[in-house]
């Protein structure tokens, strides 16, 4: 049996034109990465020369987010997304969320394909594959684009189980970042924050999506919940963040 | 991102590997040579280290099969098709008796061409497999008495070697 196994396995072997392909494929990819590819340097250019004319910087245009997307499992990390769709910032919100923004590139990617990468990062699928609970926020002044990204991030996760998609108030951002926290947090905070107004930012800044999705439900469900430092005084149970 | 020596020797030494197990997954040509590019394409993007090959090959499985999944909740592509509808080209090439092996291992639950494949021709242990598909060992071993259960009925007698 072995050896039959071996045997017909090893007659099936990758074709060389897929491989060529392949190869000709990353090398597409390395290029438009190192030089963006030319109808966007036209767009790019041509929004430039408008700009400048009005006073501000073609790259300050290419550069600056117009919708932020929030990925919260625990990493906490936000993609800022320009109006091409294009990855442009990446900025991580707790240890995990930085940890892997840094080994991630996902600078000038299109915003789904850099969405399907970190589903398929460990840190984030093995937690997936453990239960835990993905949220993903769409932030943005401009309603098409946000609704544009948020039906391209349900059709990237699509078939997922526990991953969430939802919109997120534009003037909410700044006060979860001045609390340190990544859009979808600071929004399941602020649903925690109406249940027990004693929580604070820093109570679920290490906690999971899960841990704190848990929290709520057994506050409306009126069942005793920990402090978030396991004091185990009032609230109930015990929250250890993961950082 | 990688260089282009680092992505080719990677698609070198693991290409055949990725494309078993698009075969023993996907439907069809296309959708395989997709998930192919796609897996290589998180591999020039991906930023991390690898402690050693086999911590890289195992990367590489878990991507493909992560990727074969995804593809198939997306779609309604839940039938078993035959080694002609799959890739014609690869079933002409085939020996009768590979030919017999192909058909009988897509037959197979994909829990268990994914164990039969990586241990009887890519010499995954239960236990590297357990770390590897994220299940049990038990249910590793359980999976691979039970599909070389049905391999046997399936290619007659001579299946206890």
């Amino acid at each position: 049996m072995d050896e039959r196994l071996k045997e017909a396995f090893g007659q099936f072997q990758a074709e060389e034109r897929l491989k060529a392909d392949t190869r000709a494929y990353l090398n597409q990819v390395r290029t438009r990465k190192s030089r963006p590819a030319p109808r966007y340097w036209l767009a790019a250019a041509l929004a430039c020369l408008a700009l400048l004319a009005a006073g501000i910087g073609g790259y300050q245009f290419y550069f600056t987010p117009t919708t932020v997307l929030s990925i919260d499992i625990n990493p906490s990390l936000e993609l800022g997304v320009n109006r091409f769709d294009k990855v442009v910032t990446v900025q991580g919100y707790n240890e995990d969320g930085k940890a892997l923004a840094d080994s991630l590139d996902l600078k000038l990617l299109d915003y789904q394909v850099a969405l399907e990468v970190l589903m398929e990062c460990e840190s984030i699928a093995d937690r997936l594959a453990q239960g835990q609970l993905l949220s993903i926020t769409v932030v943005g002044e401009d309603q098409t684009q946000s609704d544009r990204l948020l039906a391209g991030a349900e059709a990237c996760t699509a078939g997922r189980e526990n991953v969430r998609c939802g919109h997120g108030d534009p003037e909410v951002l700044e006060e979860a970042h001045h609390a340190g926290l990544s859009m979808g947090k600071y929004q399941a905070y602020l649903e925690l924050q109406a249940l027990d107004p004693t929580v604070t930012p820093e109570d679920v800044a290490g906690l999971t999506m899960r841990e704190i999705r848990d929290w709520i439900d057994r506050l409306e469900a009126g069942k005793p919940v920990p402090t978030p430092g396991g004091q185990g005084n009032g609230h109930g149970h015990h929250y250890h963040g993961g950082g | 991102m990688r260089g282009e020596a680092e992505t080719d020797l990677a698609i070198q030494r693991y290409g055949d590997t990725i494309r078993r197990l698009c075969m023993l997954h996907l439907k069809n040509e296309a959708d395989s040579q997709d998930i192919f590019q796609t897996v290589f394409l998180k591999y020039l993007l991906y930023k991390g280290e690898f402690e050693s090959q086999e911590h890289e090959k195992a990367w590489f499985i878990r991507v493909t099969l992560n990727a074969c999944k995804d593809l198939l909740k997306s779609v309604f592509r839940s039938r078993t098709v035959s080694l002609e509808e799959l890739s014609p080209q690869y079933a002409a090439g085939l020996t009768d008796g590979g030919r017999e092996v192909w058909e009988a291992v897509l037959a197979l639950p994909p829990k268990y061409r994914d164990v039969i494949y990586l241990h009887y021709y890519e010499g995954y242990t239960a236990p590297e497999l357990s770390e590897i598909l994220g299940r049990k060992v038990n249910t590793i071993y359980t999976d691979l008495t039970r599909a070389r259960a049905r391999l046997k009925e399936m290619l007659g007698g001579e299946a206890d070697g």
